[in-house]
């Protein structure tokens, strides 16, 4: 594809799921746990993204040979998706599969790389804090207000709201984790 | 000039983020909070998340999953090998034959799965060695894969132009029409290279035997000629039917109305994952879970910085940052030829360390007013730009593909490699100036079969 970072699929593995060092116990059952909860949310994420193409496919097919208006499939798509891509984004960063520009990496010195890394990992986790925050703030207030999405359909919109909350907030979770570790165990090499 | 001095310091800040390593999503997201808090009004960090929520819930752009998947479908699957093989055995007639075959089936190939890296990988593994195995140079067989697989972002479904059409707002049906001619002037091209190439070779292959023949210069494999039997090539042909079937469907359903591209999207994905069960019994949860979680891993990574992109985009926005570096450009007054190439050129840097999706987001509402003003296309200049990007896929120090082609084939020095994806860029530049002399190349097919434009 075009984007230009799909490594993965062309056959260079991405990187296994980042093996913190057992040097701080409480630590390292964390993330076994966190691991267990990524791989276990992976599979509603699957399915979600199967739907949604099933969905659509059924849309055309309803149009065309049932004669069957399609309000509803679209929008049903969006939110499968939207799901899909909100909880994995734990999955990907404990991979991590969320690339940014590493030409840095290579000209400093391992101690300036580890401060390098904690405030990268300080930063990136503060943004997704602050978005889980608001997505919460945002489906108290869609669930109090009763808002609904404009089209003619009109589904609820504290449903994708939620998606979106539950996954940053496990996106939080997921940063909070590795920077603790960075934290604790100061002598580990990553 | 207060403005002026919020829009360096956004470009400066990012810049430093994006050095410091940061994935990109989050980098992207952070400093556009940042300046939310310290530029606008309190309330615009309250609605921020319903902000990334609404530009991310368009089904134009959540059809990418999609693509995707439609491309892990295809690009898992043994497809690649088998569309190669019969490429190779109905060409192999022809002088260079080889070589073309190449060619073509990158072009079939990409145009299914839509991602460049993997048709590299997929038609390189096959191809690079049986052209070795043939006698072309290391570097050439090289070059081939390397730039056959860039056709992937221009032929239709593409990412980058979905991108693009939301970025752009422009249709995207008339955009995927946009890629096809330009597309296959670039298969004409390469194609055409690749016989010079060969005959190039040959002759010297040639000499090399016919003057050395005691001198123990070994007959280049060159020489030897293979013939398929009528009987093998039609053995050939039952298991890439489907695929070129599925291709040729997928474009009727979205050209002749019966489809909107979102559909196309999930139609085509799912289609694909029944011709892998049929063709090849790809069938099983088992089996179709490692295309699922590929795609997933893929598409969030981008997806995520599609959303983080647009939240800049719309900080950059109401902060009236590009309007005012838009402003500024126009101001210019450059010759419209200039614009293009200073606009060209600074894609091209970009393209040194972020992927063209966050490109696209991030510099369309600065470059695109400018470029309308003098009187551009915008259709046109959507593939002119892909094109350009799909070179930095493919050029030192950062071409994803050259590093693709090392992964499959480590022993051909990344010398060889670089030098034979050369004559392929310069090819590419060709095409783009063509497409400046002649912009019918581009405009031409959809004007044929969607009207001209309002």
């Amino acid at each position: 594809m075009s984007h230009g970072f799909d490594v993965g699929e062309a056959g260079l593995e991405l990187h296994d799921p980042e093996t913190l060092p057992v040097g701080n116990p409480a630590v390292a059952r964390l993330d076994r746990a966190m691991k267990a909860l990524n791989r276990w949310v992976m599979v509603p994420c699957m399915a979600a993204v199967f739907l949604a193409a099933a969905i659509l496919t059924y849309s055309v097919a309803a149009r065309y040979f049932f004669k069957i208006p399609t309000e509803w499939q679209d929008e049903t798509a969006i939110f499968l998706l939207i799901g899909a891509t909100f909880f994995s984004g734990a999955f990907v960063q404990s991979y991590r599969g969320h690339v940014g520009v590493e030409a840095i990496a290579e000209l400093l010195g391992p101690r300036a790389n580890r401060f390098r890394m904690m405030f990268v990992e300080a930063v990136s986790f503060a943004f997704c804090a602050f978005f889980a925050w608001k997505s919460w703030t945002l489906v108290a207030e869609a669930l109090h207000e009763g808002h609904r999405s404009n089209s003619t359909w009109g589904p609820p919109l504290w449903i994708p709201y939620t998606l979106m909350a539950v996954g940053m907030t496990l996106l939080t979770l997921q940063l909070v984790l590795e920077l603790t570790s960075r934290i604790v165990n100061k002598e580990a090499p990553r | 000039m207060i403005s002026g001095a919020i829009g360096i310091s956004y470009g400066v800040i990012t810049l430093l983020v994006m050095f410091s390593g940061m994935p990109i999503a989050f980098g992207l997201g952070a400093v556009a909070i940042g300046f939310m808090y310290f530029f606008m009004p309190g309330t615009a960090l309250d609605t921020v998340t319903q902000n990334v929520y609404e530009e991310m819930a368009s089904i134009t752009l959540l059809s990418i999953p999609l693509f995707i998947l439609k491309g892990a479908a295809i690009g898992k699957s043994p497809a690649g090998k088998d569309l190669y093989s019969a490429m190779h055995a109905w060409m192999s007639k022809v002088p260079g034959g080889l070589g073309i075959a190449n060619v073509f089936a990158c072009a079939l190939f990409a145009a299914m799965s839509g991602s460049s890296p993997a048709t590299c990988s997929a038609i390189g593994s096959a191809g690079i060695p049986e052209m070795r195995m043939r006698g072309y140079s290391p570097g050439f067989a090289a070059g081939i894969i390397a730039a056959g697989g860039t056709l992937g972002i221009l032929l239709p479904p593409s990412i980058t132009m979905i991108l693009y059409a939301v970025a752009a707002e422009q249709s995207l049906g008339r955009l995927f029409l946009a890629g096809i001619g330009p597309g296959m002037l670039l298969v004409a091209l390469f194609a055409g290279y690749s016989v010079y190439r060969y005959r190039k070779e040959y002759a010297l292959a040639k000499t090399a035997y016919a003057g050395g023949g005691t001198g123990g210069v070994a007959k280049s494999a060159m020489l030897d000629d293979h013939v398929y039997t009528m009987a093998e090539k039609v053995e050939m042909l039952p298991r890439v039917v489907p695929f070129v079937v599925l291709l040729i469907g997928v474009m009727v359903a979205l050209y002749g109305g019966y489809a909107t591209p979102s559909e196309t999207a999930g139609l085509g994905a799912i289609l694909a994952i029944i011709l892998i069960a049929v063709v090849y019994k790809i069938r099983t949860p088992k089996q179709l879970q490692p295309i699922l979680s590929s795609t997933i891993r893929e598409s969030t990574m981008l997806m995520f910085i599609i959303g983080m992109s647009l939240l800049y985009s719309y900080v950059m926005s109401s902060l009236h940052i590009s309007q005012d570096a838009a402003q500024a450009v126009v101001a210019m007054h450059l010759p419209r030829w200039v614009l293009l190439a200073a606009i060209l050129g600074m894609v091209i840097v970009l393209g040194f360390f972020l992927p063209p999706v966050s490109i696209i987001l991030m510099t369309a509402p600065i470059i695109l007013p400018p470029l309308k003003d003098v009187g551009f296309d915008l259709i046109w200049f959507g593939v002119v730009m892909t094109i350009v990007m799909e070179m930095g896929l493919i050029h030192p120090p950062v071409g994803l593909n050259i590093f693709v082609i090392k992964n499959i084939a480590p022993d051909i020095p990344l010398k060889d490699v670089i030098w034979g994806v050369m004559p392929f860029l310069g090819l590419m530049f060709l095409a783009i100036l063509l497409m400046c002399l002649f912009p019918g190349i581009a405009t031409g097919l959809p004007d044929l079969v969607m009207g001209a434009p309002k």
